[in-house]
């Protein structure tokens, strides 16, 4: 009975990600038969100046993205677990972006910061302080790419830690305040201790979907301008699909696995722990 | 907790209408602004108040006249990827929930593991094996695909919600002879009709929206609206943004209101399949 479900995992996980590593050997442009090359691919794109500019700008992105999440879905957290008036709408409206797409919110960020004429940079015009240039400045590409990163996905770092701050037992921080501690120290000794594991998953789970971000930037720069925004899931796509390398590409998915597994790898151990128990580890 | 002061209480709501502002107000901005004439869509400052038109409506339908049809090709692959997912996530859900050995464990551990990598791999190795099987730009290819990225969180799911029905129930329906089946169409799938919502969520959202795998996969037949959208942002004359909302909003208005009936399992689902082991 566990079968149907491993065997769509096998079909269309783990048996193409073990085929990449294979792919990554080949030299391969689509279309004509691959031909084993060993680590060339690999050399190749370590010694390419887009790939190392990709990865740098996916960490910059991936960094910004989770620790903006992290503080502001924190800050929401605390602050809907106190007396909020109509809760449930405004918990809604705060989980809103989730059902987004994420073209769809690329639409509505580019709307809003149109050169020239959309309101975010015709205020910031108007105000005297320049504008987000985002199709002309990388820095201002990468950042648009991280706010509407952080809108659309807070939502999720904000409920996985809004359920474990409704967890906290209230008598723990009533204990806390009659011995004397402040506000802020009741936050740091007692509810940011309590909601720490939560805040571990939250974080691990946003690093490893954050560094995947492929759409933000391919449907608002194509990693233009002369990719100078490419991240490492654009570089890959670029590679598979326009130039079809798909050796080079391949070789860039196993550095994205590789990264992603070694981020998880403090999580899936703690799992392998609880679930192999008592048995042999 | 201490009352407390009227001071702080209007920080506090100031900062609740702040977030509400932040969350909301894109997502206000594109459903007004498809209704808004052409000419005032630009207008700073915005206007508030202006005749609703449906005339860009009416323009997605002339110049994009694929667009519903997209929306169809939308609703097959959530319909679908959710059917399929659901069914496989129970049944392997419930054998996680009751049965425990050294294999079982191992293939539980690998469905943990697999959540990890990144989906855009797989497009790699599965490219040309599509093509070779001439199943690209088809309905069942992405089914099959957003069903395989959200098994294991709902299996993770269906396993937290039936372990909480207690055994004795199944154990009695089977001293009356029940057999498995009839166990898992009459005890398991009611109590754990919950789960199944929560499980579902997660699934329906990602299929409704995905864009990746449907940019790789779909050229014509099977085209997603997700994409469709992405064609009337990049059109080369430059955006006719009022097509373009409108499209956007017929795309989010069904998903944002199943996400807001349904927010109470998104919050479980989350609990269940991350949180716990």
């Amino acid at each position: 009975m566990v079968a149907p479900a491993q065997v769509l995992l096998l079909a269309f996980i783990l048996g193409p990600a073990l085929y990449v590593v294979w792919i990554s050997l080949q030299s391969w442009t689509y279309g004509r038969p691959p031909r084993f090359v060993g680590i060339a691919n690999y050399a190749a794109i370590l010694g390419d100046v887009a790939f190392w500019r990709a990865f740098w700008n996916t960490f910059v992105v991936t960094n910004a993205v989770v620790y903006g999440e992290l503080l502001l879905g924190l800050g929401l957290a605390l602050l809907m677990a106190g007396p909020v008036p109509g809760k449930r709408i405004v918990i809604s409206i705060l989980l809103a972006p989730y059902a987004i797409t994420e073209v769809s919110a690329v639409v509505m960020w580019r709307f809003m910061l149109e050169p020239d004429v959309g309101m975010v940079n015709y205020a910031l015009l108007s105000l005297g302080l320049g504008q987000i240039d985002w199709s002309a400045d990388p820095v201002d590409a990468l950042f648009v790419v991280s706010l509407l990163s952080i809108w659309h996905h807070v939502p999720f770092t904000f409920l996985i830690l809004y359920a474990a701050v409704t967890t906290i037992p209230n008598e723990l921080v009533e204990a806390a305040t009659i011995d004397g501690a402040s506000s802020w120290q009741n936050f740091w000794y007692v509810k940011l201790r309590l909601i720490l594991p939560a805040l571990l998953i939250a974080m691990m789970f946003r690093y490893i979907v954050a560094m995947r971000v492929f759409g933000e930037v391919w449907l608002l720069t194509e990693g233009g301008p002369a990719r100078l925004t490419e991240v490492l899931a654009v570089y890959l796509y670029r590679q598979a699909f326009k130039y079809h390398e798909f050796g080079a590409a391949s070789a860039t998915g196993v550095a994205m696995l590789v990264i992603s597994l070694l981020i998880a790898l403090p999580y899936l151990h703690q799992m392998h722990r609880r679930m192999f128990g008592h048995a042999a580890v | 907790m201490p009352p407390s002061r009227p001071a702080a209480r209007i920080g506090r709501l100031a900062l609740v209408a702040l977030a509400m502002l932040w969350s909301g107000f894109p997502i206000l901005l594109v459903v007004l602004s498809s209704l808004k004439p052409g000419r005032e869509i630009f207008a700073t400052p915005p206007s508030l108040f202006f005749t609703p038109t449906l005339e860009h409506y009416v323009r997605l339908w002339q110049v994009w006249p694929d667009f519903f049809l997209n929306m169809r090709n939308s609703l097959i692959v959530t319909i679908g990827a959710s059917l399929l997912c659901v069914a496989c996530s129970t049944l392997a859900g419930y054998v996680y929930a009751r049965f425990h050995d050294r294999w079982l464990t191992v293939s539980a551990f690998g469905m943990i593991v697999m959540r990890m990598l990144p989906p855009i791999i797989v497009t790699l190795p599965l490219f040309p094996v599509v093509n070779a099987l001439r199943i690209n730009d088809t309905h069942i290819l992405l089914i099959a695909l957003y069903a395989a990225f959200f098994v294991s969180l709902s299996t993770w799911i269906m396993k937290a919600f039936i372990e909480k029905i207690p055994r004795e129930l199944e154990e009695a329906a089977r001293v009356d002879g029940a057999t498995l089946p009839q166990i898992l169409g009459r005890i398991i799938l009611p109590l754990a009709a919950n789960g199944i919502l929560a499980a579902a969520v997660f699934v329906v959202v990602f299929a409704w929206n995905e864009y990746v795998f449907a940019l790789i996969f779909t050229t014509r037949a099977a085209k997603t609206t997700p994409l469709v959208i992405s064609e009337i942002l990049s059109t080369v004359e430059g955006v006719d943004w009022g097509i373009l909302f409108a499209a956007a909003t017929v795309q989010l208005a069904p998903i944002l209101i199943f996400v807001i009936a349904v927010q109470r399992y998104l919050i479980t689902g989350l609990a269940a399949g991350s949180l716990k082991g």
